[in-house]
């Protein structure tokens, strides 16, 4: 018996090890081609992502939807309390409701006199969050709308208030969103009031830093936070968040979007920011023609 | 070698893929969208090291591989060489069980946790050579120590939950003859 082992052993060892190791060099390969092609791998891992997670969703839905359901049998038990709360903000509410919508109405009529037209072209489409990264070295969400749906790298992503990420890889139904709190994100963004740019650079925690203050003392906390567009890659003017203050005294963030609970995002579909390639010519007198072409514009305008 | 013995091997091989997988869509459920504090455990690498001290055939290097190599693409890592590290360590954690079958559970957990922190170290350190962005240290360590503390509960899910038992002296002609 113990021989007859030892032969089986000595016949079936060096061929285990022959195969655990090419399987070891394919993966090192594997590993080795990513570092040096990143964005192809990264496209094949889109396609991998694209292909396995929505045959997951007919059971990711239920799960997580129960998970939920269990979660919020805990809160149960402070309901009355927090009903009394939400009675008591309710009536805040209305007030403010009754503010907003005055204030809505005068925003439409000084903005029909100074004759504004807001981007007709910002349009979005709107995903539901399939998964999270998974891991909790990475903050990211998988959407459910992808190439079919006309989404493309680096369009913005929000909820109901703020921004919330940025779209980086796309597969045919699935994109990922890197939220703003992961460590590879860095967002323009202006500081209002002051009128300060700034980097929002996340870095894994709940509020991303604010970098690149030119004059941190002229920012306060309470600072609305918005994106500047900057470098072409967001619309300028969306909401980020307010400026607050870390026990440290660095500046960050708190975003406005509400990152417990990210269930639907709307992407921003953005046809690009035009940049003014003409220098500005030489206002002197042409032919004829074109200048009372030109004068015809002007009374245009 | 009967044929029974056959059918519960590749219905055991099987149960590993769909435990990784199981494991991997839990991960990837949308429960939490804030940045952690703290994190759990890795569950995958201890469970296939917990099957891999026990029976070495129930997880053989391709499905180790495969399961892993999803866990990479779907968790956003670098693909492969997480993958790369788990099978190397398997391997010799495998090469080991033999000599760990007759020790305590004392002395498994010890030679387990080294195995967890080799893992830890030399990914980070391939990461940091090849200079790519990588985890916080604190995270990362947490997630080291938390793999490490609850290793014997996983250990008893193996044995317990899904009846794998260290190979028996009597067993070990067929599975020295198999694998």
């Amino acid at each position: 018996m113990a021989k007859d082992r030892t032969q089986g052993e000595d016949f079936v060892t060096p061929l285990k090890r022959m195969l655990s190791g090419v399987v070891i060099l394919c993966l090192v390969a594997i590993f080795i081609i990513w570092r040096i092609d990143s964005p192809r791998v990264e496209r094949f891992r889109a396609q991998v992502v694209d292909k396995l997670v929505p045959s997951f969703d007919w059971a990711m839905a239920p799960v997580t939807g129960t998970i939920n359901l269990i979660r919020d049998f805990q809160s149960y038990q402070r309901i009355v309390e927090q009903n009394r709360e939400l009675r008591r903000e309710l009536q805040k509410m209305k007030a403010w409701k009754e503010a907003a919508g005055q204030l809505e109405q005068e925003n439409a009529r000084l903005l029909d006199l100074n004759k504004v037209r807001l981007d007709p072209r910002l349009t979005v489409v709107t995903g539901v969050v399939l998964a999270d990264s998974g891991s909790p070295f990475r903050q990211s969400v998988l959407l459910n709308v992808g190439q079919r749906d006309g989404i493309i790298d680096g369009w913005a992503t929000m909820d109901g208030i703020g921004l919330v990420g940025r779209i980086s890889g796309v597969g045919q139904s699935t994109s990922r969103v890197i939220l703003l709190t992961d460590a590879s994100s860095r967002i323009p963004a202006q500081i209002q009031r002051s009128g300060q740019t700034a980097i929002v650079s996340g870095d894994n925690t709940v509020a991303p830093l604010l970098s690149f203050v030119e004059n941190p003392d002229a920012v306060r906390p309470g600072d609305r936070v918005v994106s500047s567009g900057d470098g072409g890659v967001f619309p300028a003017g969306l909401l980020i968040g307010h400026v607050a203050l870390d026990p440290g005294g660095r500046l960050r963030v708190r975003l406005s979007a509400d990152y417990e609970r990210l269930e639907f995002l709307r992407v921003l579909r953005n046809p690009g920011t035009e940049i003014i390639t003409d220098p500005g010519s030489l206002l002197a007198p042409t032919r004829t023609g074109e200048t009372a072409q030109a004068g015809e514009e002007v009374g245009y305008d | 070698m009967t044929d029974g013995s056959a059918t519960r091997l590749w219905l055991m091989r099987a149960g590993f893929v769909a435990l990784g997988m199981a494991i991997i869509f839990f991960q990837l459920l949308p429960l939490e969208t804030i940045p952690r504090r703290f994190t759990g455990p890795d569950l995958l690498l201890a469970f296939t090291l917990a099957w891999a001290v026990r029976r070495p055939d129930y997880v053989p290097v391709l499905s180790i591989a495969a399961v892993a190599l999803t866990a990479d693409f779907l968790l956003q890592r670098p693909p492969g060489l997480w993958a790369a590290i788990l099978v190397l360590v398997t391997g010799t954690v495998k090469k080991r069980s033999t000599g760990l079958r007759d020790q305590t559970f004392a002395v498994e957990w010890l030679n387990i946790s080294f195995a967890i922190i080799a893992v830890t170290l030399v990914y980070r350190l391939v990461q940091t050579l090849l200079i790519i962005p990588q985890a916080p240290l604190g995270l990362a360590s947490i997630q080291m120590m938390m793999t490490i503390v609850t290793y014997p509960l996983v250990a008893a899910i193996t044995v317990l939950g899904f009846g794998i038992q260290s190979v028996q002296p009597g067993e070990a002609e067929t599975f020295g003859s198999r694998s």
